[in-house]
């Protein structure tokens, strides 16, 4: 039995909903189980954990274009029943309820809400949230719901139904991804902070939600009485709380910073103040965050104990420290963690996989998202304690784990209609007005508009139709098109924004190529704003008449397609090139991995065993493969070429070698700082961490040990965490603790981020900490006896006897080899060095364009993993490989990719073209150049996004978008004023 | 507020945040007046400043380019070009003597819905205050 194709998604979280969007773009049919009743209804992660305030949902998973092509089934209020079978060969039996209101059908006309009788407060039971101008979600509240069923009644799409049954299905797919959606503690949870019974006490998270609704952080903020609190505090309760109730991710100490900048921004005259336990931000630029809220004036306390009293609804007081200290605040924000998933017990039984002991998945080892059963995997929140990036990475690498136990992608959308030729025809203009399924004529005469517009020039016919955003609806209006004879289409309509692909549809399956067409916005433009009727109709026209100059002025012309090379070009062959070019390979695609130094393998030096182990196999699996070729002591020279199409020159030692690639991974790694302070160099007792790790047992003897941490790292040199120095710090302490000697270890914060809590088994066993600030840093002198060192901290009077001091030196990046590849690839380095990363790209919109749509050619198919990246672990580098894996999967696969923005795009009048390059320096993707034989401007289609800033600038009107040319937008301009 | 005539307004959107106000302030019902005029652009950046001044000519007696916020842009940089632009039409305007202050760039984002009918409401009461455009009554082009 072949292995199948297609693919269960269960739950919801970010990571969830990425795999599901990237395994239906790479062709597996998708289904999806949301165990909610609509698209976010549960989106703790993005809420509260994300310290944008945003969650793009919306953005990482387009459930609206995967639906309407078929690659993806979505089932609401749905829960697994039975799994049988095995990996490539499950079946799935699961339960669900469609929505009331079905979020796919429902065109948004708000007849429901006009017709509900019961008011509840400022609303109706039937109502909207929340409002954000499109992918607006309806809902009951059922509390004071009298099921009259006038809702229903009034439907006109037959979207709402009330009574909706439960149906169980079953499904075969080859893998099964679970993605649940993590638990936030309870008001029990939270005794210690008062939660519960005080105004003066919220979390995070409903900050976060009042914050999307209302836009303003200083109304997400408003106590219940209408006041604007002054004084915050804003307290991370992991820290605090009893062990075992939440769990912390390390999202949770930047998010408390991110939102008491926003605090004291939006609100000069406030005093805020964070209490954490450590600063525990190793992600980007989290270092530098930390920085900016300190230049903002946030008061930063660092505590080992705190509580939280509530005072009647008159404020807080916060309780911290040994003394105790007391601070009284207003609103005190608890941004909290995640509590085990309430999902485990569930999951084990249906389907095997174990718990890892605190009640998370367990994942096997060195696999990113495997569960202990074949075929199975665990993304995101799911497995453990998880940050937004690593959710999100986890996302694209379950799709690169998951492809050995599936069969190949099967699933290809349904051809475009074919389109026919206007060429030699008389332009005849149709205009046809949507009635919104009869819910426009409450608001407008639409004959008369019908007739006024038939009155207008250049319009050969005007119809009104019942609605083209319904597949029935559709059918209909395309028919009316077609009869009706004309090759130009104005569809008078609602927001092309959320319907825009139906439109087109429309129009296309009508024969007509949608540059012939022009949308126009007549419910958001004069349904819902406006109520005179002679104003209405005016501002009706005002709009029609523009689109009938823009579509009779349409230039047709067809979608380009691109070849996009099924090829790699990995850079680096440490553990993450390695893993990279393996993985892509397995997968059938050529890989080329160029390596600078004579042996792969990168720093095994640094690595415990078992991973020295894990990185030896993939050595062997490269050299072996038949499609990855290993080229050692060479560089990559050259880069040419753009996304799909990349010609890679990398000079060997028998020459120089042309590779092609469609996607290049860059895997350069990074070094170890070398300290030449604290005696470092000049006395052998002073060591680095992994020189001790190396030597363990040599260095056992010493009695007392004294670790220094933060060396080189968090400073103005180096302003970010390198992540891997505390654990290795906590490890190697423990195991000299438990060889004998005193151990005591000085720190700054402690990041000792990561599956096993190395921090409290340390402090257990005896290991001394003893904070210092950041500008007082300890001092190490040598004498006969040992070594001294001192603490500038003035209770500290006498300094501490070591025999051995061992400094937790950082990650810095390869900053002379990262410069060069920078350039060549025209990939920009971040202000610490290393690769710019997609949540920093610039402006904010290209952040997001690569998050969401992570195998587009925002990215341009360049992929920066593991330490080239940032500061990572071993895990975290597997982690990230194979995340750029998944994306690079996506896309290595197709073949030939069409445009991006279809047939929407920049084109050259070449005749009019001097070849001035205006129009190359102005294109925000790099998708035109100056042909050097012709002396013209070429555009690259694939990367044009059709902005229209060359048309702009081109002074000779050379430079035009199919739909927005010079002749057609001073028409169209014209008869906006007529 | 009562006028004696009223203003012919061209609003120059961008596809993206530009529309976005408007249909933000279109969900939440919004009302506001009835005689802006709506000319769509994908990008700001891609207005030349032929046609704002073209709009001027014919008839508007003020114009609005509403954009993306700064570091919003869907496509980059369009609204840091469309910005200057802006700039200097108001600057030749002004040496012609043609009242620059008819021109008006302001940032409103998609979920702005309160901005952009505020920003209709201001500039509508702001020309009609003005009386007809210097350009609006001439009828020889």
């Amino acid at each position: 039995m072949d292995k199948r194709s297609t693919v269960l998604v269960y739950g919801t979280n970010l990571g969830g909903y990425r795999a599901a969007y990237a395994l239906c773009k790479k062709g597996h049919q998708t289904t999806l189980l949301n165990r909610g009743s609509y698209v976010d209804e549960y989106r703790n992660q993005a809420m509260s954990q994300l310290p944008f305030d945003f969650c793009w949902i919306c953005g990482h998973m387009p459930q609206r274009l995967f639906k309407a092509l078929g690659s993806l089934s979505v089932h609401y209020n749905a829960e697994l029943i039975e799994v049988t079978g095995k990996a490539g060969d499950f079946r799935v039996c699961f339960k669900k309820k469609d929505q009331v209101v079905d979020n796919f059908a429902c065109i948004e006309c708000d007849r429901c809400i006009d017709v509900c009788p019961v008011e509840v407060g400022d609303r109706k039971a039937m109502y909207v949230s929340p409002k954000v101008g499109w992918e607006n979600i309806y809902l009951i509240d059922w509390e004071n719901c009298t099921k009259c069923g006038k809702c229903e009644e009034a439907c006109p799409t037959a979207a709402l139904k009330l009574e909706r049954p439960e149906e169980t299905l079953e499904t075969y797919v080859g893998a099964i991804i679970l993605a649940p959606e993590f638990d936030e503690p309870e008001a029990s949870d939270l005794g210690l902070f008062a939660y519960g019974n005080s105004p003066n006490v919220v979390t995070n998270s409903e900050v976060a939600r009042r914050s999307l609704l209302t836009n303003f952080v200083s109304d997400s903020v408003r106590l219940p009485s209408g006041k604007l609190p002054k004084q915050f505090a804003i307290i991370v309760t992991p820290h605090f709380n009893k062990p075992g109730v939440e769990y912390e991710n390390y999202n949770l100490s930047v998010s408390a910073i991110d939102r008491a900048i926003r605090i004291r921004e939006t609100m000069p005259d406030s005093t805020v103040t964070v209490f954490l336990r450590d600063y525990r931000g190793f992600g980007k630029h989290q270092y530098r965050w930390y920085q900016r809220a300190l230049e903002r004036g946030v008061n930063v306390i660092r505590t080992d104990k705190l509580s939280v009293v509530a005072k009647n609804g008159d404020g807080a007081v916060i309780e911290y420290g040994a003394k105790p200290e007391a601070l009284p605040v207003e609103l005190a924000i608890l941004v909290t963690g995640q509590k085990p998933p309430s999902q485990m017990e569930n999951l084990s039984k249906l389907l095997g996989v174990k718990s890892d002991g605190r009640g998370f998945c367990n994942i096997r080892s060195h696999s990113s998202v495997e569960t202990d059963v074949d075929g199975i995997f665990a993304v995101g929140e799911f497995s453990g304690a998880k940050g937004n990036p690593e959710t999100v990475w986890e996302g694209c690498a379950a799709v690169t784990e998951a492809m050995k136990y599936l069969g190949k992608p099967d699933f290809s959308p349904p051809a475009p209609p074919e389109l026919r030729s206007v060429k030699g025809e008389k332009g005849k203009v149709g205009v046809f007005i949507c009635s919104c399924f009869g819910t426009f004529n409450d608001k407008m005469d639409l004959e008369l508009l019908k007739d006024s517009v038939k009155e207008l020039p250049n319009v050969d016919h005007a119809e009104i139709i019942e609605g083209c955003c319904t597949p029935p609806s559709i059918k209909e209006t395309v028919g009316k098109i077609k009869a009706a004879g004309v090759n130009r289409v104005v569809l008078a309509a609602c927001t092309p924004l959320q319907k825009l692909l139906k439109y087109r549809k429309t129009v296309m399956m009508a024969g007509l190529n949608p540059l012939l067409s022009e949308f126009v916005r007549l419910r958001e433009d004069v349904m819902n704003i406006h109520r005179d009727p002679d104003k209405m109709l005016t501002k009706a026209l005002s709009i029609i008449r523009p689109g009938v100059a823009r579509s009779r002025l349409g230039y047709q012309a067809p979608t380009l397609a691109d070849k996009f090379l099924p090829k790699a070009v990995v850079i680096g062959g440490g553990v993450a090139g390695l893993t990279s070019a393996t993985e892509i390979a397995a997968n059938g695609f050529k890989v080329a991995l160029v390596e600078r130094e004579e042996t792969l393998g990168g720093k095994l030096d640094y690595l415990e065993d078992d991973e020295v182990e894990h990185v030896k196999s993939l050595i062997t699996d490269a050299n072996e493969s038949p499609l990855v070729d290993v080229y050692t002591k060479s560089g990559v020279e050259q880069v040419d070429g753009y996304a799909g199409n990349y010609t890679v020159t990398v000079s060997t030692p028998n020459g120089q070698v042309t590779v092609e690639a469609g996607v290049i991974i860059v895997a350069t790694g990074a070094g170890e700082y070398e300290p030449s302070e604290f005696l470092y160099g000049a006395d052998p007792r002073v060591i680095t961490q992994a020189e001790l790790r190396k030597r363990m047992g040599e260095r056992a003897g010493s009695k007392r040990v004294v670790m220094i941490q933060c060396v080189g790292s968090r400073n103005d040199e180096h302003p970010y965490c390198s992540r891997v120095c505390c654990n290795q710090a906590l490890k190697n302490a423990i195991e000299l603790r438990q060889k004998g000697s005193d151990v005591t270890v000085l720190y700054r914060d402690i990041t000792g981020y990561g599956p096993e809590d190395l921090y409290s088994k340390a402090e257990e066993i005896g290991v001394q900490f003893i904070r210092f600030d950041p500008d007082k840093y300890p001092q190490v002198k040598a004498s006969d006896s040992g070594l001294e060192v001192s603490l500038t901290d003035s209770s500290r009077k006498k300094p501490l006897a070591a025999d051995l001091v061992v400094l937790s030196t950082g990650v810095v990046p390869d900053l002379e080899n990262n410069q060069a590849i920078s350039r060549i690839l025209d990939y920009p380095l971040d202000a610490d060095g290393f690769f710019d990363s997609d949540a920093n790209a610039f402006p904010y919109e290209e952040a997001i364009k690569r998050l969401t749509k992570p195998f587009e050619l925002a990215t341009r198919g360049i992929f920066p993993a593991g330490l080239a990246h940032s500061p990572r672990s071993f895990d975290e580098t597997l982690l990230t490989a194979r995340d750029m894996v998944g994306r690079a999967l996506v896309v290595l696969g197709k073949g030939r990719l069409p445009s991006p923005n279809a047939m929407y795009v920049a084109e050259v009048k070449e005749d009019f073209c001097v070849g001035c390059g205006a129009c190359v320096d102005v294109c925000p993707y790099g998708a035109r150049f100056i042909d050097p034989v012709r002396k013209v401007a070429v555009v690259r289609p694939f990367l044009c996004d059709s902005c229209g800033s060359c048309v702009a600038i081109c002074p000779n009107d050379a430079s035009f978008l199919r739909d927005f040319s010079g002749r057609q937008s001073i028409a169209v301009l014209d008869d906006v004023l007529a | 507020m009562d006028h004696s005539f009223e203003p012919r307004i061209v609003y120059m959107m961008c596809g993206w945040c530009g529309t976005g106000g408007a249909e933000t302030a279109s969900a939440h019902r919004f009302s506001y007046p009835e005689n802006i005029r709506i000319f769509r652009v994908n990008c700001t950046g891609s207005l030349s400043t032929v046609h704002i001044l073209r709009a001027l000519i014919e008839g508007a007696d003020g114009v609005v380019i509403s954009g993306c916020h700064p570091g919003d842009c869907h496509y980059d940089d369009g609204n840091y070009m469309a910005r200057r632009k802006v700039a200097l039409v108001k600057t030749i305007l002004d040496s012609l003597g043609l009242d620059g202050d008819r021109v008006w760039f302001r940032y409103v984002a998609h979920g702005e819905a309160r901005r952009f009918v505020d920003t209709a409401s201001e500039f509508n009461d702001y020309i009609a205050d003005k009386g007809p455009g210097p350009l609006a009554t001439r009828s020889d082009t």
